[in-house]
Parts: C-alpha cells; sequence; structure tokens
C-alpha cells in the first residue's frame, strides 16, 4: 500500500519531476498531430487516387489494345461473379493537347488521352463527381456539345440571325455552308479537360485564370495504328473540366467520347466496324478482397490470351506513391519518437537525483520491513505515473489540436499575416485529419515504455541500496 | 533467566578502500523479557552496528542473532523484512519522518508496508484509530495532520517513537534516540520510553553515550574494543 501513497505523494510533490516529462507531454502531442495530419492526408490522396481509378484494371500491353473486350468482359464476369459490379472499355493513349486563344500563343500540353463512355465511366469510379463547368457547378457525365455552346460562336450567331428570314434556295445554300463553318468552329465531339490543363495558377490568392474556355476548339494529337509510328490529330470542343484534387490527374487527363478517339487512332476493325480499347476498368463490390479478385482475372486472362493482359489493382498502380507516403511517415515516426527518447534521459537524470535525496527515506522504509523489491516498485510506478500523466496530458492536448486544427491554422494566418495552409496547393479548402485509435495507443504506450525503462536504473539502485548506509547516510 | 533476544559471538568489519576495520570482534549481548538494556560505549565503538545486527538491518560476519531460542540471522530476506516490519521497532537518532506525509501517516507506515491496497482499505479505519491513539499517547494529538517540516525535533522523534510501537514490537531498538535533543526533551522522550517499556512489557536496546540516561535503565552494558564490558549500575 506504501508503495502507491508515496508514489501518489511525490508526483503531487515533486514539480521537478514533472518538469521532467514536458518533453515526453511535447512529444506524445507532436506525434499525435503530425500522425492524424498525415494520416489525414494520406487517406485523402488515397481517396482521391482510387476515386479516379477503377478498383481492377486490365490493360493490354499494347497501345493499339484488344477489340474482344467484350469476351474479355464475360470472362472478368464469369471468375468475379457477385464481386464484379461495373465494367468500362477504356482506350487510352497519351498524346498532345494544342489550346489557341484569339491573340495568344498556342499552348502544346503532353496529357493522357482517355476515350471513355462517360456513363460506364462513372459507374466504375468517382469522375462524375469530379465534372464542373466553368461556374464550378457539377455538370453531368457526357461529351454533348450543347446547343448554346454552337449558337456562341461566330458561325452560330450568323445561323441565329438568319432564323427568322423566309425561306429561300440561297439562304439554304448560306445555311448549310455557315453549318459546316460552325462545326470547324465547334467541333462536335466534346472533350473534358483536366482542371490544371484548362487554367492558369496565378496563386497568392488570386483566383485561377482559364485559357481553354467551354465551347473552344482544342486540338489533341495521339498516335495513329500504322505500319510505322505516325500521329493523328482531332478537334473537340471543351465540354467541362475534371478536377479531382489530384495534381497528376487533373494537370494530364483529358477525356473524349470512345468511339471518335477509336476512330481517329484508326482503330475500327473494317470487318465488323467494332473498336479497340486498351483497357477494361472494373469496379468491385464494397469490401470484395482486390488482390484474390486480380490474381483470378489474371489467370483468367492468361488463358484467354497468354502474356497479352495486364491486371493490375489501384493500390498497385499507385505502389510508388502511396509507399513513398508511408515511408515519410515512418521516418518522421522515427525523428519524432527520439524526442520522447530524450525526455526519457531526461527522467533518468531527475530521478537520479531524487533517489539520492530520499536515501534516509529509504533506509527508515527498509528498516520499517520493506522490500528491496518494494522500494524499487515505487520508483518504478512513479516512473510509471509521470510517464502516464506526461502521455496523458500530451495525449488529451494533441488530440485537441488535432480537432481544432483548421482553427488554429486561421489564427496562425492572420498572426502570421500570411497563409499558413494554402488551399489551392492541395485543392483542399480544410486540413484533412484521421486520427487512428491503434497509432495514438501505439504512442502512448511508447512513451510509457519510455518513462519506465528510464526509471529502472535509478529504481534498481535504490532497491539495493544497503539499509545501513542509507541510515548513515549525511 | 533466557534471554528474549541474544547475540552470541557477533563479528562485523568495514571495508574502508583496501583496509578492513573490525568494528564488532566477538560480542555477547542478552535482554530478557521486558528488560531495558542500555548500551554505553565511546563513539564508533560499534554501538549501533550491534543495534543494526541485532535489528537485522545488516549481516554479522560471524555469530548469531537469536530470538526466543530461534536462531534469526540467517532467515531469507522476506523473512527479515517480516521480522523488522512485526518484531522490531527502531527509533534512531536523527528523527526522520517521510517528508511526504502527514504525522498520522508516518506513524501508519509499518503498516501501510505490510497491508496490500485491499487489506489495507479494510482495515484503514482502525490502523488509523490506532496511530491516532499512539499521537495521543506520545503527546502529539495536536499534531497529526501536521507535515514534518511544522514540527520540532522533540515532535519528530515522538512521533517517530509512535511509528516504532505501531506495529506492536516485542523488542525496541532505540540507537540514541535523544542524541540530537536538548536535555528536557530528551528526558521527555526517556521518560515516555521507560513508560512505554513498563506499560508494554516491551524489551529494549537502547544505545546512548549518556551516563545519565543510561542509569535509568535496568541494566548498562559497554562496548570497548568491539567487545562488551558488563556491569550492574549504581543505583543512585
Amino acid at each position: 500500500m506504501y508503495k502507491y501513497l508515496l508514489c501518489w505523494r511525490y508526483l503531487r510533490t515533486r514539480y521537478i519531476a514533472l518538469a521532467s516529462i514536458v518533453s515526453v507531454t511535447l512529444g506524445v502531442a507532436t506525434m499525435i498531430v503530425v500522425n492524424s495530419v498525415m494520416a489525414g492526408f494520406a487517406e485523402k490522396m488515397r481517396d482521391r487516387l482510387h476515386g479516379v481509378l477503377a478498383d481492377v484494371i486490365v490493360e493490354s500491353r499494347s497501345f493499339e489494345g484488344f477489340w474482344n473486350y467484350e469476351e474479355v468482359m464475360a470472362r472478368v464476369k464469369e471468375v468475379g461473379g457477385d464481386d464484379i459490379v461495373a465494367m468500362a472499355p477504356t482506350m487510352e493513349t497519351p498524346g498532345m493537347l494544342r489550346i489557341s486563344r484569339g491573340g495568344r500563343p498556342a499552348e502544346t500540353r503532353l496529357v493522357q488521352i482517355i476515350g471513355v463512355h462517360p456513363e460506364d465511366r462513372a459507374k466504375v469510379g468517382d469522375f462524375a463527381e469530379h465534372l464542373f463547368d466553368q461556374e464550378g457547378n457539377p455538370i453531368p457525365p457526357s461529351f454533348e456539345v450543347s446547343e448554346e455552346v454552337k449558337a456562341r460562336s461566330p458561325a452560330g450567331r450568323e445561323l441565329k440571325a438568319l432564323e427568322d428570314e423566309p425561306p429561300d434556295p440561297f439562304l439554304e445554300s448560306t445555311r448549310e455552308w455557315l453549318e459546316k463553318k460552325r462545326e470547324e468552329q465547334v467541333p462536335i465531339h466534346g472533350a473534358i479537360l483536366g482542371y490544371a490543363l484548362s487554367t492558369v495558377h496565378l496563386g497568392h490568392g488570386r483566383e485561377d485564370v482559364y485559357i481553354a474556355d467551354i465551347g473552344q476548339k482544342i486540338a489533341l494529337a495521339f498516335p495513329m495504328q500504322a505500319k510505322i509510328p505516325q500521329t493523328g490529330a482531332d478537334d473537340y470542343t471543351v465540354v467541362g473540366y475534371f478536377k479531382s484534387g489530384m495534381s497528376e490527374y487533373d494537370s494530364t487527363h483529358v477525356y473524349v467520347p470512345l468511339e471518335q478517339l477509336q476512330r481517329a487512332r484508326n482503330l475500327i476493325r473494317p470487318s465488323d466496324g467494332k473498336g479497340s480499347v486498351n483497357q477494361v476498368q472494373i469496379k468491385l463490390r464494397e469490401g470484395a478482397d482486390l488482390d484474390a479478385v486480380a490474381d483470378k482475372i489474371q489467370l483468367a486472362m492468361e488463358q484467354l490470351s497468354p502474356m497479352f493482359f495486364m491486371v493490375s489493382t489501384w493500390e498497385q498502380k499507385q505502389g510508388p506513391l502511396l509507399a513513398a507516403v508511408a515511408i515519410e511517415q515512418s521516418i518522421l515516426n522515427i525523428l519524432l519518437f527520439f524526442i520522447i527518447a530524450v525526455a526519457g534521459f531526461g527522467i533518468l537524470a531527475i530521478f537520479s537525483m531524487i533517489v539520492v535525496e530520499k536515501t534516509r527515506d529509504i533506509g527508515i522504509m527498509k528498516a520499517l520491513g520493506a522490500s528491496t523489491a518494494g522500494v524499487r516498485n515505487i520508483f518504478l510506478g512513479y516512473g510509471l505515473l509521470l510517464g502516464a500523466v506526461g502521455s496523458g496530458v500530451g495525449m488529451v492536448g494533441g488530440l485537441l489540436f488535432v480537432r481544432y486544427i483548421n482553427e488554429i491554422e486561421k489564427g496562425l494566418s492572420v498572426v502570421l499575416k500570411r497563409k499558413v495552409f494554402d488551399d489551392s496547393i492541395y485543392y483542399f479548402d480544410r486540413i484533412p485529419t484521421l486520427v487512428e485509435t491503434h497509432t495514438v495507443i501505439a504512442i502512448v504506450a511508447g512513451a510509457l515504455l519510455i518513462a519506465v525503462g528510464a526509471s529502472v536504473w535509478p529504481a534498481r539502485r535504490a532497491a539495493r541500496m544497503h539499509p545501513v548506509q542509507a541510515l548513515r547516510f549525511e | 533467566m533466557t534471554s528474549h533476544i541474544a547475540a552470541s559471538g557477533l563479528r562485523k568489519s568495514y571495508r574502508k578502500g583496501k583496509i578492513e576495520v573490525p568494528v564488532l570482534d566477538g560480542v555477547d549481548v542478552a535482554a530478557a523479557r521486558g528488560e531495558l538494556v542500555a548500551v554505553v560505549g565511546a563513539s564508533g565503538s560499534g554501538k549501533s552496528t550491534m543495534l543494526h545486527l541485532l535489528g537485522l538491518l545488516d549481516k554479522p560476519d560471524a555469530g548469531e542473532v537469536v530470538l526466543d531460542g530461534r536462531r534469526i540471522d540467517d532467515r531469507p530476506d522476506r523473512e527479515r523484512d517480516r521480522l523488522r516490519n512485526r518484531t522490531f521497532g527502531f527509533i534512531f537518532q536523527f528523527y526522520h519522518l517521510l517528508p511526504e506525509l502527514s504525522a498520522v501517516e508516518n506513524v501508519m507506515m509499518p503498516h501501510l508496508i505490510r497491508e496490500g491496497v485491499f487489506s489495507y482499505m479494510r482495515k484503514r479505519a482502525a490502523i488509523r484509530r490506532d496511530a491516532e491513539e499512539l499521537l495521543e499517547r506520545v503527546g502529539l494529538g495536536h499534531r497529526k495532520e501536521h507535515q514534518p517540516s511544522e514540527m520540532s525535533g522533540g515532535e519528530i522523534q515522538r512521533a517517530a517513537i509512535a511509528r516504532a510501537l505501531i506495529g506492536r514490537p516485542e523488542v525496541l531498538l532505540a540507537d540514541e534516540p535523544t542524541g540530537n535533543l536538548d536535555a528536557a526533551t530528551g528526558q521527555g522522550i526517556l521518560d515516555l520510553l521507560r513508560d512505554l517499556n513498563r506499560e508494554r512489557g516491551l524489551t529494549m536496546m537502547l544505545v546512548t553515550h549518556d551516563q545519565q540516561i543510561a542509569h535509568q535503565a535496568d541494566r548498562v552494558v559497554r562496548l570497548a574494543e568491539g567487545r562488551i564490558e558488563e556491569w550492574v549500575p549504581a543505583l543512585v
């Protein structure tokens, strides 16, 4: 009983020891904050990575792709069974985008051209959720060029002016000519551009400037199916923007109608008029084992056509990026844990002093029948108690910081007169956080272990103290 | 006469660097049940060492300590701890209480050491009443909740005596209990010890270098050059 009483009294009377655990507190709080913010970022990133990518992707090794995608999809459905929720054939190819704007030099950018059926694409992953018009309003997944856009073009405006004229043969031919002209000005096929492709980011709190407006004509160049490497080109009209928050996607993706891309790339088979795709994107049932299903599909694909298909899960596709985040987090954790380890030495030093100061108390306790283990446990218990208080306060502080991190960020921004968290860089309007219970438990347990570990040596010294020498101590 | 506590052939030496300093060189001493034995001797004659050996605070190099006819100095640590807690009561020259605890908590200390959490919780009312009664008995009824830092030397020594008595020991070992106190306070402490000796039938070993105090004992033994020279005090 005396052990607990003394631990408690030491805790309440020795403020110097409390000073030694401030670094435990700070270390625990910092670790919780850093881990929560990094986990928040990582989760948001995974969400976005995953959102755009389908769960499992079957792709061919060649850009020309495969024509038998219906057969592929049937086989996938066969082996995947109920796990398969939706599938979308896709043609993805690298290419170039040219945006010309009256009076300014044209901009050419390297892009990833993705031919899709928009409704199918929307079913296999977050696609529709990321589509916006110029005002930032969501738009449906479609490549349709609206009549309004057509009417806005110079030829469209002239056509409109002729609408009310009485019919006459000359006017008919003018109309036909103008309609052709309008088609040149506003190509009938729409394209959805990545947000970062179609805007210039000025920063410093200024709004992004669009360089490709809705209704504007853009030109795409891409590899053709031919005997020698050869490029083809096609014009499209901007009908919307794709803004996922992942800069990698937002700065490279251009979505166009699948059939038009197939036609332009000369991938339509003359025999039956079918075009090829080089990907089948697959969405699985919630909670399905991605890797297991991917393995099954890979096996089926090998049977269908050996060495032709690659099957990967979205995590495998983004493996290096996810691994990089994980490594960053673990290195940060190691570094931060050193802070707590340093705190351990503080506890060791102060405990050694306390043991010397308590020499006579220890002698008295032993004279009164306290055992060696009992004396040792007083100091071990004291170390545990200090660690518990230190990491407990750190935990509460860290969790509160995480809870109010956005308010704190705002306050700091006001004080420092500059934005601490520039939301335009990450497209996040708030700092994302994710508190993982197991991480918090591990941090607190680690801190406790260090506190107890640091008190082992002083406690053993106290316990081994010879009662007579302790009593003679002046 | 059978002795309550006895030591025979006690030897103990300390190392100071490379030199062995013999402190006790075959000490034979005994006290009958209820006897108050004073141990006198010059400083450094080994009085305290003898007391520590008798009270199992230290182990003799040779010789044995016998309690009620049973050898106790070679018992395992657990039993030695238990004997110190239950059979012996210690009073030291430096009156030392644990500074974090109040007077009454200090007095309760032997019970706090003896009992686990649950058995203490069951008995705490009785233990506390005991401690308070003992504090009253040593004249500190008004100091129960005071911290040691708020008490005078004499008061602290009285509290230390109460602490030595609460475990209902059979043998009280006092090492210069009045050494650091002025004459009047010291005499008060001594009277208290004498009274306790009578009313409780406590066997007492009292180390002192003060002849005046030694003469109040039943028997005086003198320790010189590591051995005992015994003589009966002259009746004053």
